[in-house]
């Protein structure tokens, strides 16, 4: 299978470095988010990849080869960059046939695309009609024309409805499950937390964390536990015994750091505490993120010393 | 790659951009309409031409095919139509060539159907003036004059590339035609005989004593101007990012 190969990869725009020595493997079979704030080179680096960008530094290939040796590049790679790619006055039908005749793609995927994208009763209307929504669709539809092997997708959500949002996600879900290698960039946690597998995270041009996702998480976020209980008094001393440490909190509910919820259950239960709720609090992609880019800034803020 | 894909998926973007082939008609309509005018002018004049009398209406109307070309390529420099387009042909080089041919071959055939119609037109005006026209001047004014229009929309083309933008490509070229060589105007023997406008419209001249150029090597000069403004364009495409 193919998978997407940076190396060293390092793009100036006049004297800012877009991406600074970036290193990193998107393999196939799974959903690989890329994260990072705006202007961190996420696109910079989806571009570099297509060879649309010439690098500074380094090289990108695609399971080995640049992209401007491979022969009809659609049918290996489909990207979206821009959902405003499209020409107005052309309609949907026609943009997409204008990309498969360059790439001889026969002309039934062009169909296909659209029905799969839910465009095909709109296919004849001209792309100037079109919602965000929509072009972000067809720009989808356009990736998927060839039938790749990878997949690259820059903000796929941006601008979709929520029934949208939730069809992309299966969407990726599925050509993952296919064993196609999808690389999504996006600035949305929770988005990205509902379909990554895996995570490459980029900030200020450099490589943060590339790992699986949920090591990511657990690896960032202290495992807490949950706790509603009637007697607060009692939860107190007995967690205290135990020697952990509860907090209360403005609705009423307490939590405890760094505990399981088998050992704090156990507890609770052998001292006779009324316990209303118990559960793990998951730490969420978002927090894990900003445990991470909070440590980056530390790390930049501080002074260089020669 | 191949070079077939990449020159049908090019001329299926002309063909379906409704103002491409409405740029084509109105060469057509803008040309022979002003050569009919020019037709019923008055032939008194003691320099008069007949063959560029007939053929005039290519100086207004050739303002079609330069837009023809600037606008075919300026539309791939919209907002992120370029990288569509480079990601499904990532040879620069192959696709503007293919760019190019698509630009050249509709305007060459659209042009020498418009330098008949515009001969013919012009000489129902003309009426007895134009018996002292022979037939190779004829062949040689419309054959020249659709080569003329295409070489010019290759010119546009190939500054829109280099420009990235065919506003400024249009606003550039458009007073040089209709402004800087009318002023320049009958200067012939000059440096001004090599602008790639003056230099190719010899073809449609009857008389071209003066000036330092023949039909054919006035047309060549042309070709030289828009065989470098291609180039601009390819080198200005290939180099810079996308």
């Amino acid at each position: 299978m193919t998978s997407i190969e940076v190396q060293d990869l390092t793009k100036e725009f006049g004297t800012a470095r877009a991406v600074d020595d970036l290193t990193f493997r998107v393999l196939p079979g799974r959903v690989t988010g890329f994260l990072g704030p705006n202007g961190a080179g996420k696109s910079t680096t989806m571009r570099l990849v297509l060879g649309l960008d010439r690098p500074t530094a380094g090289c990108a290939t695609i399971g080995g080869r640049a992209y401007r040796a491979l022969r009809e590049p659609l049918r290996h790679v489909g990207a979206l960059l821009d959902a405003q790619a499209a020409h107005g006055s052309r309609t949907a039908r026609d943009h997409l046939r204008v990309l498969a005749v360059s790439n001889r793609i026969p002309d039934h995927r062009v169909d296909e695309v659209l029905e799969e994208t839910g465009l095909a009763s709109v296919a004849r209307r001209r792309v100037r009609t079109y919602s965000l929504g929509m072009r972000q669709r067809l720009g989808i539809a356009a990736a998927l024309l060839g039938d790749p092997e990878v997949v690259m997708l820059d903000e796929p959500s941006n601008g979709l409805d929520p029934e949208g949002i939730v069809w992309i996600r299966q969407l990726l879900r599925r050509l993952a499950g296919e064993g196609r290698t999808v690389l999504v960039s996006s600035h949305l946690m929770n988005e990205t937390a509902s379909f990554a597998d895996h995570l490459v995270v980029l900030g200020r041009g450099r490589l943060l964390a590339d790992t699986p996702m949920r090591e990511f998480i657990h690896a960032r976020v202290r495992p807490r536990v949950r706790i509603r209980t009637t007697d607060p008094v009692a939860l107190k001393s007995a967690l205290a015994e135990h020697g952990h440490e509860a907090v209360e909190h403005v609705d009423g509910h307490w939590s405890v750091d760094h505990a399981r919820v088998d050992d704090i259950g156990r507890v609770t239960s052998a001292a006779g505490v009324p316990v209303l709720e118990l559960a793990a609090e998951e730490g969420t992609l978002e927090q894990a993120y900003f445990d991470l880019t909070s440590a980056e800034a530390e790390f930049t803020a501080q002074p260089q010393e020669a | 790659m191949e070079l077939t894909p990449v020159l049908r998926s090019e001329w299926l973007k002309i063909r379906t951009l409704r103002s491409l082939p409405g740029t084509l008609l109105a060469l057509f309509a803008a040309t022979t309409a002003f050569s009919a005018i020019a037709g019923a002018s008055n032939t008194s004049d003691p320099g008069f031409d007949p063959l560029f009398m007939a053929l005039s209406g290519v100086v207004p109307g050739q303002i079609a095919a330069v837009s023809f070309g600037a606008m075919a390529v300026s539309s791939e420099f919209r907002p992120g139509a370029l990288r569509l387009s480079l990601a499904a042909v990532p040879q620069r080089g192959s696709w503007f060539a293919a760019k190019s041919a698509v630009i050249a071959v509709p305007t060459l055939l659209v042009g020498w159907v418009t330098a008949l119609a515009a001969l013919l037109v012009a000489r129902a005006g003309l009426g007895p003036a134009a018996d002292g026209l022979t037939t190779g001047e004829q062949v040689r004014g419309v054959v020249g004059c659709g080569v003329y229009l295409m070489l010019m929309a290759l010119f546009a083309a190939g500054l829109a590339a280099l420009l990235r933008s065919g506003t400024a490509t249009l606003s550039l070229l458009i007073p040089f035609i209709l402004v800087v060589s009318f002023v320049i105007g009958d200067a012939t023997g000059t440096v001004a005989d090599f602008l790639p406008d003056k230099a190719g419209q010899l073809v449609i001249r009857g008389t071209y004593a003066g000036s330092s150029l023949g039909p054919w090597s006035g047309l060549a000069v042309t070709a030289l101007w828009t065989a470098a403004a291609l180039l601009a364009g390819a080198w200005s495409l290939r180099r810079r990012d996308a």
